[in-house]
């Protein structure tokens, strides 16, 4: 179960430092897959970076845990080795990378952290084979350097690859509908539905109620100025898109 | 020693005044002679000398002791490969050798074109000769590719050697060259000149310790339609200089200059190269890729020259792109184009900063710690200018790996 209590954060610097969290609190137990949506600047991807720990971003108070273990405290990659992901909203381009050399060196990386024997190389080719055929993956693009010259659904896609093979215990979805196309969501929704399973959590970050439609949650949650303003069931995006952020907003004041 | 010996370097260092008893006791030489006054005008170039601002070999060779450090590998060493090997006690060829090569040993010196614009290379010139030939031509006649490999290697106080190559129309050869240093002072010169339609493969792997200075010089000349293919790896010494000095001198010859170097604490690496486009529409394209740790020096100077009326059709491109790794780095560059010619395509760019942040953090959100994430872009970020070493990329590559592994 991934636990939020309190969390507040900041981003930037000394006197520019501006409060972003303010006083989040949440629970996804595990197995349910929860959605967060919220107005633009409700501090959404915020939320994201702060669990995965990327630097610029100072918590200044409050706590996350993940099946109980603080993972505040933690560097980036030891939060990864405990099972949380994070799937970009911008996935970043890594020139010089290929995309298999990359997710094997994660994936033997990860197993390393905890204590875990490396998977052989016929098994690795073997388990990529079978998710990119289920991502409609062109083999080819997973010899080509991480995400470098990919479109936008094509890097997506690739995010849900990475999510696939590496088996994290819980999964943040940062605006992962962003800049798809229909097809490209229904097949990106399909990836991520085959991963919902009794042990393991999910938290879909979106702006909009459309992935909804794929990826059914057991909550939504509505985030605003920095706090979850109002939760509720998977009605509440529906209204949410009916009559926006402002008018729910309001009765929620 | 006479007189006008003593006084050929003004107020002498007394790593210079050993240099000048070093070169007295070799054979008289018209030619030889003349090499060294060619160096003697700098002396031991530095910082006061133009083009030696960031690499000051004056300063930093302070005494010609003879070394007592352990050899350094020899990553490109391999069976099979005809290996000449050079040090301070002499040179050493196999009994046989790949059939389209043939080895002239001249006692005497042969003359060197531009000697002023390269002081260590007329030095290396100069001082070659005694145990070692005055000159070791290398005659390659056109046919299958030829491949040869030379070592460059102490243990001694100066490791000066001389090879010219001739590469007959058409000839093809693949030479690679570790230089190992090992002495306190290596120096080497090696000339190519490409007849019409010759191809030149040239891979450069240099190394040396943080007490060593180093310089190897290479003149190339280029006829109508020849190629040459250069990748250097180098990780620098106390000063090491890698200069490249190449001319265009018939139409449509074509040049590709990659470079890499990897400075840690307390060693400088130094790629310079000098382009003279003499005819019409001939080609160069230059990649260089540095990263330096804290206490390491990156020194990059690159200048294509393009005259006015021979230059014309140029095409020509010069990039080099540094990181810094840690703070306490320094890279100095000095890219140049002087293109006096107006229908010509010319290029050049040049950056140096930190890692991305970004591409760290992507790499660590997936379980990839920070040391190994740094290693692997850095990787990433150089082995373009590692792309044309052929069969030898690998071997390159392992080595910028170890050391990467190693510095993070």
């Amino acid at each position: 179960m991934l636990k939020i209590e309190n969390l507040t954060a900041t981003v930037g610097e000394g006197e520019d430092a501006k409060t972003i969290l303010n006083g989040l609190s949440l629970a996804v137990p595990t197995g349910e897959v929860h959605a967060i949506m919220g107005p633009n600047g409700a501090g959404k991807s915020t939320l994201s970076y702060v669990l995965t720990g990327r630097e610029g971003y100072a918590v200044t108070g409050g706590s996350a845990t993940l099946n109980g273990a603080d993972i505040l405290a933690l560097e980036p990659e030891a939060r990864a080795a405990a099972g949380l992901f994070l799937s970009f909203q911008y996935p970043v381009e890594i020139p010089g990378v290929p995309v298999m050399t990359f997710v094997r060196t994660a994936m033997n990386a990860q197993r390393k952290a905890r204590g875990e024997t490396e998977i052989s190389a016929p098994d690795f080719i073997k388990k990529s084979r079978e998710i990119a055929k289920v991502l409609s993956l062109d083999p080819e693009m997973l010899k080509r350097p991480v995400n470098v010259g990919f479109s936008g659904g094509e890097k997506k896609r690739l995010e849900i690859y990475q999510m696939m093979m590496l088996e994290p215990r819980f999964m943040v979805l940062d605006e992962t509908d962003s800049g798809l196309d229909i097809d490209a969501l229904r097949t990106v929704a399909e990836g991520v539905n085959a991963l919902r399973a009794p042990d393991r959590g999910m938290l879909v970050i979106t702006h909009y109620q459309r992935l909804l439609d794929y990826i059914k949650p057991d909550k939504v949650h509505v985030l605003a100025k920095g706090r979850i303003v109002k939760t509720g069931g998977p009605e509440l995006a529906h209204r949410l898109e009916a009559e926006g952020y402002d008018g729910v907003l309001a009765e929620a004041v | 020693m006479s007189t006008a010996l003593k006084d050929l370097i003004r107020n002498p260092t007394i790593a210079e005044l050993e240099i000048v008893a070093r070169f007295a006791a070799l054979k008289a030489d018209a030619r030889r002679e003349r090499l060294f006054e060619a160096f003697a005008q700098t002396g031991l170039p530095g910082r006061r000398i133009e083009g030696w601002r960031w690499t000051d070999f004056k300063a930093a060779v302070t005494s010609l002791d003879v070394l007592k450090a352990s050899p350094a590998r020899d990553p490109l060493a391999r069976e099979g490969v005809a290996t000449l090997r050079f040090t301070p006690a002499g040179y050493t060829a196999p009994a046989t050798l790949p059939s389209g090569l043939k080895l002239l040993a001249k006692d005497d010196v042969q003359a060197m074109g531009g000697a002023e614009e390269a002081p260590l290379g007329a030095l290396a010139a100069a001082l070659s000769g005694g145990k070692t030939p005055g000159t070791l031509l290398v005659d390659v006649s056109a046919g299958a590719p030829v491949h040869l490999h030379m070592v460059f290697e102490g243990p001694g106080a100066i490791n000066a050697a001389r090879i010219v190559f001739l590469l007959r129309p058409g000839a093809e050869l693949h030479v690679s060259e570790s230089h190992l240093g090992g002495a306190a002072l290596s120096i080497a010169l090696v000339e190519f000149t490409l007849n019409k339609g010759a191809r030149l493969h040239r891979t450069v792997y240099q190394i040396g310790g943080a007490s060593e200075a180093q310089a190897v010089t290479a003149l190339i000349e280029q006829d109508a339609g020849a190629e040459s293919v250069l990748t250097t790896l180098a990780f620098g010494a106390k000063v090491a200089r890698l200069e490249t000095r190449l001319v265009h001198r018939e139409t449509g010859s074509k040049a590709t200059i990659n470079a890499a170097y990897l400075a840690g604490a307390g060693l400088q690496a130094d790629i310079t190269t000098h382009v003279r486009h003499g005819a019409p529409s001939c080609v160069t394209r230059q990649l260089t890729k540095g990263a330096v740790l804290d206490g390491g020096r990156g020194v990059f100077q690159g200048k294509f020259h393009v005259p006015r009326t021979s230059g014309q059709q140029t095409d020509a491109s010069m990039q080099h792109n540094a990181l810094l790794l840690e703070e306490g780095a320094e890279v100095f560059a000095k890219p140049e184009l002087e293109i006096l010619a107006d229908d010509v395509q010319c290029a050049h760019g040049n950056t140096s900063g930190a890692l991305d942040a970004a591409q760290l953090f992507y790499l660590r959100q997936r379980g990839i710690p920070l040391t190994q994430a740094r290693a692997m872009l850095t990787e990433a970020f150089i082995a373009q200018a590692l792309e044309g070493a052929g069969d030898l990329e690998d071997a390159l590559r392992a080595e910028a790996q170890a050391w990467l592994n190693h510095a993070a």
